[in-house]
């Protein structure tokens, strides 16, 4: 598949006023994304997500290493026809209405008003703000810049989406639909590059992440395989006391949890051992759930081990 | 083309600010209110009033010039609003280029607009004899450049410093190119003055040359060779505006957002 975002040994120092030791932002950075999918790219406050993202639009130099952006070297200028971003709590123009701000946008990509027009129009549509088009932004809410900073990302019908924070300040309803919104665009081949603090909206949507701390990547990879625990739950009703002796003989853990036991076993051999027990004494198995941690367990396990 | 975008963009907001229009009313208000203030003096009511009106131009318009020039670049890293077109195929310089087009578009409208009250009412009150009263325009035009190297001064500190320290560096430099550097240039005794003010004598353009008020108050003041004076400022004002945006793109490029 081909590779959308790659990085090598990026890494960001800066030099503060009067302080001799160099202030690392981000260090050795190396990350592939590949094309077509979500990923999530995470961490605390001050990991250096930012000014990862700054560097892979060429808006921060990198100190040393490179990046490239489906196949071209961050900051260029070709690249950026095929490509989008959204910062972190955009401010756009306050005078301008909804609709002109997208005409800039657009202006800046050389559009002409018979491409512009339809396509304005379409993306106040998608993003739920045609009827305030002719509002000036100074009037739309913290949700609803959000959202004219979602669309001035589609004019240019880009192939990498990088988005920092994108649903920050949104209403429920309104950040299940900008969630929708990134699966519709993965769903049309697009990249999105999601920077992002709502792990449950990672969670939801990303299909690999990497997270980051102190400018450092701690663990890059499936969200599938990151999240898994390598253990499943069997629960079962109606055991014999001579049954939960012999599931306790090899089963991690036996416990009993309101009417029924709670069996947790790792690989699939113990798991058609247990079903076989439970049938051999007539008990009824009442579910079977892969065990799997959410991503803010895993998350903030791993910020406060390396804390330590 | 980019640029060019940018450029109307910054006009529009720019011509939304508050504080330009009210700078505008101001000196439109005091413009007309010369004629009042002549009837306190022993000068010609006509001197009175073009030396007022001429003055105001060049103060207001320097106003203007550091509102805009000093946030050109500040505000829009303070807004973020420069990550999002950066992001778009918009190269540094063309960035910068069209912020200071719009500025400088906008500071040209204001002036003429101020000319136009302040011409109208020269003409009124010389019993409507434009021929003298649109020589004044030759005022507008001499501090339209000369504010235009004021602006590139802004533009360029703009790239490296606060609204604030640029505000009083570029009014420095204001101040210093209208003060003769000449007479302590050639009579200082020491030797590291002396190249202090020879320093600051070339690398300061001599602003005084675009106050030519005198003669445009005193229609006998002749400039010796007026064609060729305005077309050598002009032409200096221009060569010296690029230099410093040359600069400022440099600067710019290099800059981490």
């Amino acid at each position: 598949m081909a590779i959308a975002v790659k990085t090598e040994g990026l890494t960001k120092t800066y030099r503060l006023f009067m302080q001799k030791k160099p202030v690392s932002a981000v260090s050795d950075l190396n990350v592939e994304v590949a094309e077509g999918e979500i990923f999530g790219f995470l961490g605390p406050n001050g990991a250096g997500k930012t000014t990862t993202i700054k560097m892979l639009l060429g808006l921060v130099y990198p100190t040393s290493g490179k990046a490239w952006l489906l196949g071209k070297p961050a900051g260029d200028i070709e690249l950026k026809r095929r490509i989008s971003y959204l910062p972190e709590t955009p401010y756009f123009y306050d005078y301008m209405t909804g609709a002109e701000v997208l005409s800039f946008y657009g202006r800046l990509f050389g559009y002409k008003t018979e491409y512009l027009t339809p396509k304005i129009e379409e993306l106040l549509k998608t993003v739920g703000l045609y009827g305030d088009r002719d509002k000036p932004l100074g009037q739309y809410s913290k949700g609803m810049l959000q959202r004219i900073g979602i669309a001035q990302t589609l004019i240019n019908d880009p192939k990498l989406l990088i988005l920092d924070e994108p649903t920050t300040g949104l209403d429920p309803l309104a950040h299940s639909d900008i969630r929708d919104l990134i699966l519709r665009l993965r769903d049309e081949g697009k990249t999105v590059f999601l920077s992002s603090h709502q792990l449950s909206d990672v969670e939801m949507v990303c299909d690999r992440v990497a997270i980051l701390n102190r400018g450092k990547l701690l663990k890059t990879g499936s969200l599938k395989d990151m999240l898994a625990v390598g253990h499943v739950e069997v629960r079962a009703t109606d055991l014999n006391a001579e049954t939960i002796e012999k599931l306790k003989e090899y089963a991690n853990s036996v416990e009993k949890v309101a009417n029924c036991y709670a069996i947790s076993q790792g690989d699939g051999e113990c798991i058609d051992r247990t079903i076989d027990l439970v049938r051999q004494c007539k008990g009824q198995i009442e579910s079977i759930i892969p065990q799997k941690r959410t991503l803010e367990e895993l998350f903030v396990e791993m910020i406060r081990e390396v804390n330590k | 083309m980019t640029t060019f975008v940018i450029a109307g963009n910054t006009l529009g907001e720019a011509l939304r600010k508050k504080i330009l229009w009210i700078f505008f009313i101001a000196a439109a208000a005091m413009i007309v209110l010369s004629v009042s203030f002549s009837q306190f003096s022993f000068r010609g009511e006509m001197t009175i009033i073009r030396s007022l009106g001429l003055g105001l131009l060049s103060i207001v318009g320097l106003l203007i010039t550091l509102v805009l020039g000093i946030n050109l670049i500040s505000v829009e890293m303070e807004r973020k609003t420069i990550y999002t077109i950066l992001s778009k195929p918009v190269r540094r310089y063309e960035f910068l280029l069209g912020k200071f087009l719009g500025a400088m578009m906008t500071l040209l409208i204001q002036l003429l607009l101020m000319s136009t009250v302040f011409i109208f009412l020269v003409t009124w009150k010389s019993n409507w004899d434009w021929k003298g009263s649109i020589e004044l325009l030759k005022g507008t035009v001499m501090i339209f450049f000369q504010l235009l190297m004021v602006g590139s001064v802004a533009m360029v500190f703009s790239v490296f410093t606060t609204p604030v320290v640029n505000f009083f560096t570029t009014s420095a430099i204001y101040i210093v190119g209208n003060l003769d550097l000449t007479d302590p240039m050639m009579h200082s005794k020491l030797a590291l003055q002396k190249m202090f003010y020879t320093a600051l004598h070339y690398a300061i353009p001599n602003f005084s040359n675009y106050n030519i008020q005198n003669k445009l108050i005193h229609p006998e003041v002749a400039i010796t060779g007026e064609f060729n004076y305005y077309a050598i400022n002009v032409a200096y004002a221009v060569l010296y505006s690029s230099v410093l945006l040359i600069i400022a793109v440099l600067a710019f490029e290099k800059r981490d957002m």
